[in-house]
């Protein structure tokens, strides 16, 4: 119709992470991003109780280690849940049993830290988010 | 001759030539000021104290966030001397624990990695390979340079945000 607005899809993202930089850079990117509702979890646990309680997301962003349950866990019981969210592993490291490990337990991607606007554009146009 | 009057025009310019000399003098210290400041942080990565990531930072900082980079380094070094702490206490243990020692300075790394601070990240990894390989005094000398690297960056951010202020 001429002149109706477009309306932008909100993207929904979880972001799993225990420490506080990595929080506020990922916040900072998908601000920059715009149009993302933002939920975050501390551990692995949290993040699981979050997917089951908030409902769909369309981007789980997970780090590999953190404390109560690490990012593998995590994303092997979201995938148990019947989730098909794509995942992405994070980690600063990027050794080969890392990204193994990560797409062993469900996760579709894997992406090393520290993330940055290209690494974020990639992974939302591969999963075609935003 | 009228002398108060040459008085009052001799005070006159006696003024208007400090009020000068003072303006050239601000001039000067803000284009010094400037100077440095545009050649500070491209000598940083010159030497490879910051990579790419630090431009990252900065193209995050806006009108909303005018802070953001101050902020985000503020939070790394407030990790960061924690984190070192806890890794010199964790190498005097008895028997070591590298795992966990591992699990720190991978922290640490990744942490250092956020702000750009290439350096401490290229030690981090030699540290993460005495780990690996059980070699207590690779890690205790990777541990010295981490320390070194980190000081020496915490000094080198401190002073570019404070000419960043002046500015």
């Amino acid at each position: 119709m001429a002149g109706a607005a477009v309306e932008r899809k909100v993207i929904r993202v979880l972001l799993v992470e225990d420490e506080e930089i990595h929080r506020v850079l990922a916040r900072a990117l998908l601000k920059a991003v715009g149009g993302v509702v933002l939920d975050e979890a501390g551990n692995g646990a949290e993040a699981v109780r979050r997917v089951r309680e908030a409902g769909a997301y369309d981007l789980i962003l997970t780090d590999r280690q953190m404390p109560v349950m690490d990012g593998h866990e995590a994303t092997r019981q979201i995938r148990d849940l019947g989730v098909t969210t794509p995942i992405v592993g994070l980690s600063s490291d990027c050794l080969d049993s890392d990204i193994d490990a990560f797409i062993k337990a469900g996760a579709d991607d894997f992406t090393p830290k520290p993330l940055s606007k290209e690494k974020l554009n990639r992974i939302l146009a591969k999963y075609n988010i935003a | 001759m009228d002398y108060s009057n040459l008085r009052r025009q001799i005070i006159s310019m006696k003024k208007s030539l400090f009020d000068q000399k003072r303006l050239l003098l601000r001039a000067k210290f803000l284009f010094t000021t400037k100077l440095i400041f545009f050649i500070f942080l491209p000598v940083l990565f010159l030497q490879g104290y910051l990579d790419e990531q630090f431009n990252q930072l900065e193209e995050l900082q806006d009108d909303s966030s005018p802070n953001f980079v101050e902020e985000v380094v503020a939070l790394f070094f407030k990790d960061s001397s924690r984190l070192l702490t806890n890794i010199e206490q964790a190498l005097e243990k008895c028997p070591q624990d590298f795992y966990r020692l591992d699990s720190l300075v991978h922290q640490f790394k990744g942490s250092g990695s956020s702000i750009g601070a290439l350096r401490m990240k290229n030690e981090c990894s030699m540290f993460k390979a005495h780990c690996n390989e059980r070699n207590l005094e690779g890690c205790r000398r990777s541990l010295q340079k981490m320390k070194r690297e980190h000081a020496t960056l915490k000094q080198k951010l401190e002073t570019y945000f404070q000419v960043n202020s002046t500015l």
